[in-house]
């Protein structure tokens, strides 16, 4: 039986637009808690990648808890070797954001076809995207609280606007950025398995640079917390916009690539317009 | 060298060896697998040429923005987009004419596919890596339209253009039975050379490096640091149009959907392994090469081919370790 | 602390110096720079450790490892280049690293905050961003920091280098305040006016070593100053008349620059620098002197106003077209401004005069004049170097600034543009630059110097002009050197 809400056109444009800015969501998220302790992180797709590609594997054996399970652990592992990269052997920050998509891509094709078992249906089980649904708008205030109000969050961005200031008064940057990065590692593992947790079904190249964009919507919002959840949605809103019109009879013949591209454009020109005036954590990129 | 270093290349290696192992192949077989796929008969040394063409220039491409202080990732659309071009313009004006001008073309739609991000770059500080990469997909999707539609060949199901003729295409220097090698390696290898000159002797050769290597310096010393950006970041692009035109006229003939198998991105891989200096990217650009050609016959042993997306990234951050090793202090 | 030596590789930086101070008392630390002083600090701060030797506190052993157990024990330090973040607020200043507890509770900690700030006659405004506070009132956060931590014993590191005369003397003022309720104060510093005017007992350290230790009521500022540098003669400053030229030299009228926020940081600023002569320019940090020194350069664009060299405009000129005029630049800050770290010494060399055409033919590099020139530039003040093609990482912070200062005077200098050109010499190697620089001029260049150190502008300069809050100001015809007058113009003071 339909409610007349739910078939409303209106409620499932924004039903779409949700699901599409999860992955932006958390993995704005992830890029936050590592820009803001000093690191720069252009990595995130091959997190959130590597997620998806481990959920998926490990939800066709184990079921879906353990896809999860493996989807966060997978993308642990490659922010913390983000950052060991860059805090131990002090490699350029976006050198070492590319070696992670690197991984992320390479890895994910090659354990993929590797190890998933196609005789079996081509769709992993997931858990009910409402969970992501919620984690992925209580992050973002969480994060805004964590900022504000606790120790931890005060450390964090201290070690992001000065971290040599930050030793002289006794806290260890190494160690703040370990946490942040360990956070990262949750939030873009959770933005990967949200991803796959649609369709259940993980492709090569599936994020298709969410990651990026996720990246780009950080910078709109100033990174901070609630600005960026906002350009999330909004980068969402497009994707959902090309998802409507695409086939509509009364528009003119645009083919899809044109649809396709509108995510990437308006990304690009929110990068030119906008940017100049937000400032970046002070310390961004200093060891 | 360090034992930090020798740490990172022993853990790769041995993750390396471990990922073979997992795909159920040996880490000796696979080795000489790769080494007899790429060089070990003439037909393979051939290939591998071939390979390494289109890597040496687009990994010049990235060098020289890498020199400025930018990130080109971008080289993948501005090369896809040179080659288009260059197919579309090979077609319409055949024979030696079409060599020069589709050439020309591509360096022109590869320079303008980096000029938002350029401009972006100079005037609105927004971060390049971004920029390109949103660049690199609509050059997918623009190029795909393409070539689905206006410029496919008629009567073709697939979506290519139409086979350039053969007095369009760049001629081959040795052509001893199974040695084939064409000219556009030479290109390449030339390229780097004129590079690396202008960059050590040109007075707009040091300016650009000051502003890859500090910009506030290069300010102070009347460089015009908008302007290095933008030149350095159309020129870079004007080089992977190149590239994309020498794979056009030497070895595809034509253009289709699904033209570069990601030359862009090693072509960062190239850079960086290439050090300070771009007569480098000549022995990396093979290094890249040798690892394509050879990677083919790994495929053919069910080896997944994203190992090899996966060894890019490890010699990123071994040539990366390597580079930001600490100074000591002397006097 | 006895017998401390410290050893970084082939360097020992102290070599087993003792330091005993009795609590209560204000104890100076002098010396020259590199004589080690920091470092000993930074060993008792916990910031190093020590290659050999021992720490007491109040007769009882102690040894940091880390500069958190330092302040466990008590000691505080404020830095020269201070320790406060811009962009967090006042109160995040002041809690952070001792917060107290996982949540934050401001409310509570504000309380405690103004508690601490009016028994010191500080006020702040608290959730303000820590950006908008002066230096000197920086230097007050940075005192409540301690005092936040209960610091018993303080370390001042050069507390007064950025400071105007007056705020000087209410850092101590303070600091006799604490003193008084039984805190310790170590002040290193290398004013001995200071030392004289406001402690009870110094040492001296020279070249690592421990020299002497003295009450400041036994002794006085020659003695002091012979202590420190070891010789018995001061070193001799050339008596400076200007030169009669017949070339304008530089000239700026009403130059406005506006700031980032929408603020004028340069209001309508006028002056003249003849040909011959040395000017210099006093202000505490933060007056507008940086945004005056880059207009010159030609690295900022004024809103207004118009700048002219011998006559010729250079209001629109690029930075470039008046280094071919002769403008010479010796930055602020050499790591970020002037050198490139890991390019050899003789790519360097070449860096601001790389279009030059001593150095280039045309579009090319000349590579062999190159060499001559950077071999030039590193004998001119015995710049110590293993080797040309070394990068400039290699060179000591003091040999990368004898390099850059020579590389501005030797290629025929006709607008010389210092920001503090001796900045991290020591005395001797201070007076040889501006030796040259005086040279120059005597041969009709013209030199711009900014400095926060006004006794060093008061040596150097033949004219001396005040920055304060983005204006312009001179002292009045006959109190040109006048240090008290200057003083006064520096804090706004008519």
């Amino acid at each position: 039986m339909h409610n007349d809400l739910f078939s409303n056109p209106i409620f499932n444009f924004l039903a779409v637009t949700i699901v599409l800015a999860l992955p932006l969501l958390l993995g704005a998220m992830g890029g936050l808690t590592s820009e803001r302790s000093g690191v720069i992180n252009i990595g995130l797709e091959g997190m959130m990648l590597i997620a998806a590609c481990a959920c998926s594997l490990a939800g066709q054996k184990h079921g879906p808890i353990a896809g999860l399970a493996a989807g966060i652990f997978a993308a642990i592992i490659l922010a913390l070797l983000h950052w060991l990269m860059t805090q131990v052997y002090r490699i350029d920050h976006v050198i070492s954001g590319m070696a992670i998509n690197a991984f992320g891509a390479g890895g994910s094709n090659f354990l993929f076809n590797r190890f998933y078992d196609t005789t079996q249906s081509a769709s992993s089980p997931m858990l009910p995207i409402w969970i992501y649904k919620w984690i992925a708008f209580l992050v973002p205030i969480g994060m805004w609280i964590y900022l504000k109000k606790t120790r931890g969050g005060l450390h964090l961005m201290a070690v992001g606007n000065d971290p040599d200031k930050a030793r002289l008064v006794g806290i260890q940057p190494l160690k703040v950025r370990f946490v942040a990065l360990l956070a990262t590692g949750i939030f873009t593992g959770l933005g990967g398995v949200a991803l796959v947790t649609d369709t259940g079904i993980f492709t090569d190249d599936m994020t298709a640079g969410k990651g990026y964009i996720a990246l780009a919507a950080l910078i709109l919002g100033g990174w901070r917390p609630i600005p960026a959840m906002l350009a999330c949605i909004g980068f969402a809103f497009f994707s959902a916009l090309r998802l409507q019109l695409e086939g509509n009879q009364h528009l003119p013949q645009i083919p899809s690539e044109a649809w396709s591209s509108i995510p990437y454009l308006v990304t690009i020109i929110a990068l030119a317009g906008l940017l100049g005036k937000t400032k970046a954590p002070a310390g961004l990129g200093k060891p | 060298m360090n034992w930090r270093l020798v740490a990172l290349i022993v853990g790769s290696l041995a993750l390396l060896a471990g990922a073979v192992m997992m795909a159920g192949a040996s880490p000796a077989v696979a080795l000489s697998t790769l080494f007899k796929g790429s060089l070990g008969s003439p037909q393979a040394i051939s290939g591998t040429l071939r390979e390494s063409t289109p890597l040496l220039i687009a990994g010049l491409a990235v060098f020289l923005s890498l020199r400025a202080g930018l990130f080109n990732i971008g080289v993948e659309g501005q090369l896809i987009v040179g080659a288009c071009a260059c197919s579309v313009i090979a077609l319409r004006f055949p024979g030696p004419i079409g060599i020069i001008l589709g050439t020309l073309g591509a360096m022109i739609a590869g320079a303008l596919w980096a000029l938002p991000a350029a401009l972006i770059k100079a005037y609105r500080n927004g971060h390049e890596v971004i920029t390109t990469i949103m660049l690199n997909n609509i050059a997918g999707y623009f190029t795909g339209y393409l070539v689905a539609g206006p410029i496919r060949a008629p009567g073709q199901q697939n979506t290519t253009t139409a086979d350039i003729t053969p007095s369009t295409h760049l001629p081959n220097v040795f052509n001893n039975g199974p040695l084939t090698v064409n000219i556009g390696i030479f290109v390449g290898i030339v390229l780097a050379i004129l590079a690396a000159l202008w960059l050590k002797r040109t007075v707009a050769g040091y300016e650009l490096q000051t502003v890859g290597a500090n910009s506030t310096a290069a300010k102070l010393a009347g460089i015009r640091t908008e302007r290095v950006i933008v030149k350095a970041m159309l020129a870079s692009g004007a080089i992977a149009g190149l590239g994309g035109a020498i794979q056009v006229l030497a070895y595809e003939g034509r253009f289709y959907l699904g033209f570069s198998p990601g030359y862009g991105f090693d072509g960062l891989g190239i850079a960086l392994l290439a050090g300070g200096s771009a007569y480098g990217v000549i022995p990396a650009g093979f290094l890249f090469g040798v690892l394509a050609k050879g990677g083919v016959s790994l495929g053919i042993q069910q080896i997944p081919k994203g190992i090899t997306v996966v060894v890019l990234g490890m010699a990123i951050l071994i040539a990366a370790a390597i580079r930001y090793r600490k100074v000591k202090t002397v006097a | 602390m006895r017998g401390i030596t410290q050893r970084f590789g082939a360097v020992t930086a102290l070599d087993n110096v003792d330091l005993e101070v009795e609590k209560g008392a204000i104890h100076a630390i002098v010396g020259e720079n590199g004589a080690g002083k920091t470092t000993l600090m930074r060993i008792l701060y916990g910031a190093q450790r020590p290659t050999e030797g021992a720490l007491e506190i109040d007769e009882q052993s102690v040894e940091f490892a880390t500069s958190k157990q330092a302040i466990a024990a008590g000691i505080g330090m404020v830095s020269q280049h201070y320790g406060i973040i811009p962009e967090l607020s006042c109160l995040q200043n002041l809690i952070l690293g001792a917060e107290g507890g996982l949540i934050i509770d401001s409310a509570k900690a504000t309380e405690r905050a103004q508690a601490l700030a009016t028994k010191m006659g500080f006020e702040f405004d608290w959730p303000a961003l820590a950006a908008t506070l002066s230096p000197g009132a920086t230097q007050k956060l940075e005192i409540l920091k301690l005092l936040w931590r209960n610091a018993r014993i303080m370390i001042l590191d050069e507390p007064t280098a950025m400071l105007s005369p007056a705020d000087g003397d209410a850092l101590f003022a303070s600091m006799r305040q604490l003193a008084s309720e039984g805190a310790t104060v170590l002040l290193v510093t290398h004013r001995l006016p200071e030392v004289m005017d406001h402690c009870s007992r110094v040492t001296v350290l020279r070249g690592g070593k421990w020299v002497a230790e003295k009450a400041v009521s036994e002794t006085n500022t020659k003695e002091l100053a012979q202590l420190i540098v070891g010789t018995s003669e001061p070193f001799p400053v050339l008596a400076a008349t200007p030169v009669a030229s017949q070339k304008e030299g530089l000239k700026i009228e009403n130059l406005v620059v506006r700031g980032e926020r929408g603020e004028d940081k340069l209001k309508s600023v006028s002056l003249t620098a003849k040909r011959g002569e040395i000017l210099g320019i006093a202000g505490v940090d933060g007056s507008g002197q940086r945004e005056l020194f880059h207009a010159i350069a030609g690295t900022l664009s004024p809103k207004s106003g118009e700048i002219s060299m011998d006559g010729a405009a250079w209001t629109k000129a690029s930075t470039a077209d008046r280094i071919e005029g002769g403008l010479r630049v010796i930055p602020e800050d050499r790591h970020a401004e002037g050198v490139v770290e890991a390019w050899s010494l003789e790519e360097n060399s070449a860096l601001g005069l790389q279009r030059l055409p001593a150095l280039a033919k045309g579009p090319w590099v000349d590579l062999e004049a190159r060499k001559t020139w950077a071999e030039q530039v590193a004998a001119k003040f015995k710049t110590r170097h293993g080797g040309l093609g070394l990068p400039m990482a290699s060179l000591s912070g003091g040999n990368q600034q004898r390099f850059v200062a020579a590389r501005a005077l030797e290629m025929s200098p006709q607008l010389i543009l210092a920001f503090q050109p001796a900045r991290g010499l020591d005395l001797g190697g201070s007076a040889h630059v501006y030796q040259a620089i005086r040279g120059r001029v005597t041969a009709e260049a013209v030199a711009v110097i900014v400095s926060f150190d006004l006794d060093e502008l008061l040596e150097h300069c033949d004219r001396i002009v005040v920055m304060n809050r983005g204006r312009l100001s001179e002292p009045s015809p006959g109190q040109g050197k006048d240090r008290d007058a200057i003083g006064r113009l520096i804090v706004g003071v008519t």
